[in-house]
């Protein structure tokens, strides 16, 4: 108990503590957009973390559910001129009904199976949003408002990098909050013994076929609440959110520090921006250091960083023997 | 009497846990020996080790000499060039391919100096029924055919040493003693075979030494005739079986 | 709208589709592998073809060649580097680093090749053949013919050659394969630089259609996913009817609804056919 009370409290800690980095890393734009970009993107791979570490199969269709958000945060203000409470409302439910409608597809599929038709799924919906003049076709929508939010007749209106980060920073904290409630929930766990053992899951009367329905209807609005928020940064939506760079992005950020971590991704996240913003070598070049980090985790130590630090801190012991 | 195949403090670990312990093994050259013990007592995992082989990621300890030619680190496909030659238990042949094809699949050796190589013909002699249903699928045929293809084809590799494991599993009693008094034609010719077997009785008839394994180690060895009254040998499976 | 024009587009396309699939079914079928890369292969195929071209002069019936063995070549590498994940059949780790390739070789091909369009233009493309309303160019025939000969060829290899037979072998049971004396490792690095080798080929015949880009590819794995999952995984003749059959399809659908979205179409049409009939994807 209180070993557990103890953990809340270093965790809200480093939670407050959290929301002065951008402030002690020097207050300026540059460090505003770096950390806002960091949150925004981390919950994105959030979104796909919870397939990947928990279900154990890649979805390679998560941009979908993040444009999705984009789109309906960029449509509703400025079309109808919703603020942002109910664009990211709208921006959920959006998001459910895709999932929903995609996971029924791909119920029965494993695998490579299930990978493909994701993956297939997002290249469609790039061709739709490319294709259609309700989406803004591929010019996209542009000159979306200032992010404001209405509670009674508390204001926020937030345009900037420096205004929108203590909305990233509550995003991040949520859906931080919601993936440690999910580690432990009946479905979370669920989920991991389908994974690992799918014949005990059978045998203790798991539905495998609904936990990954629900798993998959789950992650889809973490996505796309981030590309709620990534609408209001750029004040702009296009088929680019569809790009590959995003979904290499979200895998990366998920395998680099190793799956089933609840900070992983967050942290795989924060490396790939810090190297993309501060030490960049060029769009092509980041492209291949992006690739070649997915690439070499995997092959050289699967486990992610964290496995790297298992095999080193070991090494010692074994040439004790 | 030379050795063709010596393990020496063979050990075999699947994570934590130990499933071949510390076993040492000899099958010289013309001799069978067999190897029995309860479901469980590591003899699957034992032969397999044997041809480096696994279907899981198990740990191997030990060395393996096949004619004084250490085997060590050796993939399983270069054991069975150099010609020790495992019939896995249970799936031994491919289901999609024709018993041609099975067989077609091993290519003999150039270099044929101690191992025994088996034309067609002998194979078609020994096992008349392939040759009538060699262009059947290895999934259309019965489970004793299935067991003749992967024998066959285990002979089409030239062997110096077989390895043969539980090639009694599913067949019919006729049939298995039919199987294993070919087998002894065969270690009459000279080859050197080392067979594992759940069946004690048929076993300590055809051959020549008798391992007894248990949890993982060996706790009997001798020639066939004085293990035949090895209080344990009679205890754990002869006398169960007669009661 | 001529019809028996838009049929004989369907043919050349199908040809197109069934010979940029042919690898990933090979591929698929032995190694479970699926390689997200492929598009970008065929891009890297492409733009191999054309800098030979463009950059030392070489004739399109040489350069095409070269590309071939180059992308087999950097087959070797690949399958070499994933080699230990491939025997230990890791498929959801070999999945993502394959996609970690591809979005290397769009990074690399950029910085190589640039980012603009070009021309990577066969001799055959110009010439036509007019016959009373209907038209098409020999690169078509080529396209057409190279396909059915490379099928026919991959047909007899693995039905009726040993080396077919352990490939079959391996596609069935790897582990079994090592104990008849087959190097597994060797049989997945050559299915793999098949793979490679044959979608520059089909990039080679089929790119000359139109301007190539170094951000090209997604359309090509849709579409080969599409053909290898209609054809039965791992069916070499399953594979040419599907080509066919989406080739005809997408050049009458171009046609007659709309062109835009046939890539979407196509889509639709596997998930009728995943809906319809799962057990045949699940299979195996």
């Amino acid at each position: 108990m209180t070993v557990h009370r103890l953990a809340t409290s270093v965790a809200l800690l480093l939670a407050a503590l959290a929301y002065f980095v951008p402030a002690v890393a020097g207050g300026s734009p540059v460090a505003y957009a770096a950390c806002t970009t960091i949150a925004i993107l981390a919950v994105m791979s959030y979104g796909a973390d919870l397939i990947l570490s928990y279900l154990g199969e890649v979805s390679l269709g998560h941009t979908i559910f993040w444009a999705a958000g984009g789109y309906a945060a960029a449509l509703l203000s400025v079309n109808a001129g919703w603020s942002g409470l109910p664009t990211a409302a709208a921006a959920v439910v959006v998001a459910i009904v895709l999932a929903v409608a995609l996971g029924l597809a791909t119920l029965r599929t494993r695998e490579f199976v299930f990978s493909l038709v994701t993956y297939a799924a997002a290249v469609v919906a790039m061709e739709i949003a490319f294709n259609w003049s309700f989406l803004g076709g591929s010019d996209g929508i542009v000159g979306i408002p200032p992010l404001t939010i209405a509670v009674g007749s508390w204001r926020l209106s937030a345009s900037g990098n420096d205004q929108l980060w203590p909305i990233a920073w509550v995003v991040l904290m949520a859906t931080l909050l919601f993936i440690h409630r999910f580690r432990h929930s009946r479905l979370g766990t669920s989920a991991l013994m389908v994974q690992m053992n799918p014949d005990l899951a059978t045998a203790l009367g798991i539905d495998a076929r609904k936990v990954r329905l629900g798993v998959f209807v789950a992650s889809a609005p973490i996505s796309a609440l981030a590309g709620w928020l990534y609408a209001y940064q750029r004040a702009y939506v296009g088929p680019d959110m569809f790009e590959t760079y995003f979904l290499v992005l979200m895998l990366t950020a998920i395998v680099i520090v190793g799956r089933r971590l609840l900070l992983g991704p967050l942290i795989g996240t924060a490396l790939i921006i810090v190297q993309q913003t501060f030490f960049s070598i060029g769009g092509d070049g980041d492209k291949i250091v992006l690739g070649s980090v997915l690439a070499a985790i995997l092959l050289l130590w699967p486990r992610g960083l964290v496995g790297l630090w298992t095999v080193l801190a070991s090494r010692p012991r074994v040439h004790g023997r | 009497m030379t050795i063709d195949l010596e393990a020496t403090g063979l050990s075999v670990r699947y994570g934590g846990n130990v499933a071949v312990d510390g076993v040492d093994l000899a099958v010289p050259t013309g001799r069978m020996v067999g190897m029995v013990g309860a479901n469980g007592a590591g003899k699957s995992t034992l032969i397999n080790a044997l041809a480096g082989w696994s279907r899981g990621t198990p740990v191997v300890r030990g060395t393996v000499r096949l004619g004084g030619a250490s085997m060590d680190g050796l993939s399983p496909h270069r054991r069975a060039a150099q010609g020790l030659v495992l019939v896995p238990e249970g799936k031994g042949i491919f289901s999609e391919l024709t018993v041609m094809e099975n067989l077609a699949l091993v290519r003999p050796p150039a270099d044929t100096t101690g191992r025994h190589l088996f034309s067609m013909e002998e194979i078609h002699e020994l096992f008349p029924r392939l040759a009538e249903r060699r262009h059947h699928k290895g999934g259309m045929l019965s489970g004793g055919e299935r067991q003749m293809v992967a024998v066959s084809r285990a002979l089409r590799a030239a062997p110096r040493v077989l390895l043969l494991d539980e090639p009694s599993a599913g067949l019919a009693p006729r049939l298995v003693y039919e199987l294993l008094e070919t087998m002894r034609k065969l270690v009459d010719r000279g080859l050197s075979l080392l067979l594992v077997e759940q069946n004690v009785r048929a076993t300590l008839e055809l051959v020549d030494e008798l391992y007894l394994l248990e949890r993982g180690k060996v706790v009997a060895r001798g020639p066939a005739a004085a293990m035949k009254n090895d209080p344990r040998i009679l205890e754990a499976y002869l006398g169960s079986l007669t009661a | 709208m001529n019809i028996l024009q838009q049929l004989i587009n369907g043919l050349v396309l199908g040809s197109g589709y069934a010979l940029i699939a042919i690898g990933w079914t090979v591929l698929l079928g032995a190694a479970r592998l699926v390689n997200f890369a492929h598009g970008q292969l065929y891009m890297l195929g492409a733009f191999v073809a054309w800098a030979v071209m463009t950059k030392l002069g070489v004739n399109y019936f040489l350069a095409v060649p070269i590309a071939v063995v180059a992308l087999g070549l950097l087959g070797v590498g690949l399958q070499g580097l994933m080699l230990r994940p491939v025997m230990q059949q890791n498929l959801t780790s070999l999945m993502i680093v394959t996609l970690g390739f591809g979005y290397v070789f769009q990074g690399g091909a950029a910085r190589l090749f640039g980012g603009d369009p070009e021309r990577f233009v066969s001799p055959l493309q110009a010439a036509e053949i007019r016959i009373g309303e209907i038209w098409f160019t020999w690169q078509d025939v080529l396209t057409l013919v190279g396909t059915l000969l490379l099928f026919g060829a991959l047909w007899l290899v693995l039905n009726r050659t040993r080396v077919g037979a352990v490939v079959r072998s391996v596609a069935e049971d790897p582990r079994l394969a090592q104990l008849f004396g087959i190097n597994a490792a060797l049989v997945y690095i050559g299915v793999f630089v098949f793979e490679c080798a044959a979608v520059a080929l089909g990039a080679g015949l089929v790119a000359p259609r139109s301007p190539i880009l170094t951000s090209m590819g997604f359309d090509e794995v849709i579409l080969t996913f599409v053909v290898v999952v209609l054809g039965g995984i791992g069916s070499v003749t399953g594979s040419l009817v599907a080509g066919f059959g989406l080739g005809l399809f997408t050049a009458l659908f171009g046609a007659l609804v709309s062109s835009a979205y046939t890539t979407a179409a196509a889509f639709f049409v596997l998930l009728a056919f995943l809906v319809l009939r799962p057990r045949g994807l699940a299979a195996r």
